[in-house]
């Protein structure tokens, strides 16, 4: 006789055995800069709330006065009955801030990968990737049946090779695909090259920019404000769950894309629209960001100031560029070890470790929060320096 | 504990010093010449660094009395041995033959040996593609995919093995014809293939979580593809090119395959089994379209002219470079960073150089840009 469910548990254990299951780490409370994880008070080092919008006064009231004025949830898809107006101004107030022609919001940065990325390149098309692109976008791109190619990590020079070759064959639609910001370095794609090849050949430029909405260009206004080719990228895709504090995928780009992609993507079709709340934060945060520059300013004064610390302690960061600083230990029980030690100094880092990077280039990965004071960061370096020394990684 | 058989071809690697390539039976000539044996320190080279990595009574040694792996075992300090096996004085591939046996009988899940391509043959005539095999290179010609590419290397893989990091997967074993090589005639065969410790390709599974993908997972993600491409083309020729990786492409097609030759299949059917030149030429002559499927030799990159001489000159300027499909897993591109075509015509092989790289079929759809020598 079968055993029905009897894999549940046997795939659970295999995992296990491996080291790669997920132990989750409860907060209780809000995510604040110095948060209570597991009852024990601790300093946020890995958190994506990197501006601390989710506990910003002016998204808690907004949302307050959402239920009030709304009600709790959306009663539908926007597609038949749950398209309210506070949705229809989130996304113009996306579109304003963005600098570009319209904007779609999805339930969440993965929906609009997986939603958006399969409908753009079928049989006959070419998707061009970056080949440490976000999970999200490789699920995507498996939901087509469209030819892939990848090129070496930010290597522009085999990106350009690539799309040269492949513009020779006989390909419909060539889109170039990449992450903004490169959520486990931290280092930052370059788009305007990327543009600019994508203009020469005929391509279509597709960036996920979770990471760098909220963060990098001007006020947080996300990768095309900071390379200046604002409108410039034909799929600007981002999330509101990161910097912006909320949840939501976004999706900024011209009127035309808007239409398509909500006609088209599954995932925004099926999903119930977000509950009101939720979209009111949404515009709340973004009214925060036109309004007070002094988040994305002290975010990259902490990002600043701990990457030089850091650094000047003879710590490896890699290429980052940006407030995701990788404390790279080497092997991975150095940076579990690492780990360990500082929570039991109050700070909160996660692993990341083989095989999730190479097995020489286990780290600690920090993400810096505007909220973090001077006397936060001290704390942490000092810990890092002394732990990190103890363990013979500096 | 590991149960791993280690043996030594004493013998191995003295023919390159006095010039002669290989010591396939010319050992006598070779002495003559002034030969040193090089294989024992090779051999210690691997067993001291491994050593270092691995503490000592991970690992059950099988293995035969003297320079055939007890010494070197000794002399670096290993006392977990179990001898099966006495060497006649003149060692020779016999002797390794009967060896390995002993070796499996006794319960080996891997063989680690020190020599080249001629005893990975002798070996791998024993284990086939059961018992893995890994190689301490020490030979004249090191061709095939089990050799580490310094005893150094070889301890680390061996370690990853111990440490159960590695997945197995199959690879070629290739040697030159060493009698037509002395002639001046530089022929390489495929022989066979056998299993070795590799280790996999890393895929993006998820959100952050990304997964180890066995050889195997890789290799059927690139025959779906290639079947795909094969049904939806019902008029096309597609030409099958030797090795695992393609054989690979022949079983997910239900198709009777040959390992070391060249088939052809229309329609999803065989059209023509371990064809030569003239067969090659007779079925592009009633086809419209063709299509070739081939793996580059592993390491050494070999897309053309190593082990598929059918594929002559003027087979491939009918065929055409946009429709060759070089198929290479990424762990393989890993070992293999160069490809090479060697048609025997020179113009030709810069035709098929391009500007120096050459897109590579890597998984279900996708591809990358591989360089190739110039």
């Amino acid at each position: 006789m079968r055993d029905a469910t009897g894999f549940l548990r046997e795939e659970y254990e295999d995992i296990v055995e491996k080291g790669f299951d997920w132990k989750l780490r409860r907060l209780e409370g809000p995510s604040t800069p110095v948060c209570t994880v597991d009852g024990k008070e601790v300093i946020m080092l890995c958190s994506n709330n990197y501006l601390s919008l989710s506990n910003h006064p002016k998204l808690r009231e907004a949302a307050k006065k959402a239920i009030d004025s709304h009600g709790a949830g959306s009663g539908s898809v926007r597609a038949i009955a749950g398209n309210m107006d506070l949705h229809e101004e989130a996304e113009d107030r996306v579109a304003r801030f963005k600098g570009t022609e319209a904007s779609l919001i999805y339930q969440t940065g993965f929906a609009a990968n997986a939603g958006l990325i399969p409908q753009l390149c079928g049989k006959g098309d070419i998707f061009i990737s970056d080949e440490l692109n976000h999970g999200s976008i490789i699920d995507g791109v498996r939901l087509s049946k469209a030819d892939r190619a990848v090129y070496a990590h930010n290597d522009m020079a085999e990106c350009e090779k690539v799309v040269k070759e492949v513009s020779e064959k006989d390909y419909r639609r060539i889109l170039i695909l990449t992450d903004g910001v490169f959520s486990m370095d931290g280092d930052v794609a370059h788009m305007d090259r990327i543009v600019e090849i994508a203009k020469q050949y005929g391509a279509m430029t597709y960036v996920d920019d979770a990471h760098g909405e909220g963060v990098i260009g001007p006020d947080g206004r996300g990768i095309g404000a900071h390379f200046g080719i604002t409108g410039e990228i034909d799929v600007e895709m981002g999330t509101f769950s990161k910097a912006f504090g909320v949840v939501g995928g976004l999706v900024a780009g011209s009127e035309d894309l808007k239409k398509f992609a909500y006609n088209k993507s599954r995932t925004w079709l099926l999903s119930g629209s977000h509950p009101p709340a939720v979209a009111a934060a949404q515009i709340a945060a973004i009214d925060v960001l036109e309004t007070e520059p002094e988040h994305v300013r002290r975010l990259w004064e902490n990002t600043n100031y701990f990457k030089k610390e850091i650094q000047g302690m003879g710590y490896d960061t890699g290429d980052s560029t940006t407030p995701i600083t990788p404390v790279i230990c080497g092997e991975s029980h150095k940076a579990k070890e690492l780990s360990t030690r500082l929570y039991d100094e109050g700070i909160f880092g996660l692993p990341i470790v083989f095989p999730m990077v190479a097995r020489d280039k286990a780290r600690i990965r920090t993400m810096m929060n505007a909220g973090l004071t001077r006397e936060h960061l001290d704390k942490a370096l000092g810990a890092f320096e002394s732990i990190g020394k103890d363990l013979k990684i500096i | 504990m590991k149960v791993i058989g280690f043996l030594v071809n004493p013998i191995a690697g003295m023919g390159g010093r006095v010039g002669l390539k290989g010591t396939d039976g010319v050992v006598d000539r070779a002495i003559e010449l002034g030969a040193e044996p090089i294989a024992r320190a090779k051999a210690e080279e691997m067993l001291g660094h491994f050593k270092e990595l691995v503490e000592e009574n991970a690992v059950r040694w099988l293995t035969c009395a003297g320079t055939m792996g007890e010494d070197p075992l000794k002399s670096s300090g290993y006392d977990n041995i179990e001898i099966l096996y006495e060497p006649e004085p003149a060692t020779s591939g016999e002797d390794t033959k009967a060896a390995v046996r002993a070796f499996i009988e006794k319960g080996a899940e891997l063989i680690v040996f020190c020599g080249g391509d001629g005893t990975a043959r002798d070996i791998c005539s024993v284990t086939g593609s059961e018992t893995p095999i890994l190689g301490i290179p020490s030979g004249v010609k090191m061709y095939s995919g089990v050799f580490g590419v310094t005893p150094v290397k070889t301890a680390e893989i061996l370690r990853d093995h111990v440490e159960d990091r590695l997945t197995m997967t199959e690879v070629e074993i290739l040697d030159l014809d060493e009698d037509k090589y002395r002639d001046g005639e530089w022929s390489v065969r495929l022989y066979a293939t056998a299993r070795t410790p590799f280790e996999s390709t890393l895929i993006q599974h998820a959100k952050v979580m990304i997964e180890e993908a066995a050889e195997d997972v890789i290799r059927e993600e690139i025959a779906e593809y290639i079947v795909e491409e094969v049904n939806e083309n019902p008029g096309t020729l597609f030409l099958l090119g030797p090795g695992s990786t393609v054989e690979f492409v022949g079983k997910e097609m239900k198709i009777d395959k040959t390992l070391l030759g060249i088939d052809a299949v229309r329609g999803g059917e065989l059209v023509g089994s371990d064809v030569n030149e003239s067969d090659i030429l007779r079925l592009l002559n009633d086809a419209n379209e063709c299509k070739l499927i081939v793996s580059p030799i592993g390491a050494q990159g070999f897309v053309l002219g190593r082990g598929n001489l059918q594929l002559s000159p003027e087979v491939i300027r009918r065929i055409g470079r946009r429709n060759i499909m070089v198929i290479a897993s990424p762990a393989k591109l890993k070992r293999t960073p160069v490809l090479r075509f060697d048609t025997g015509d020179a113009e030709l092989d810069s035709e098929l150089a391009g500007r120096g790289y050459f897109s590579v079929v890597i998984g279900y759809r996708l591809s990358r840009l591989v360089e190739v020598a110039k």
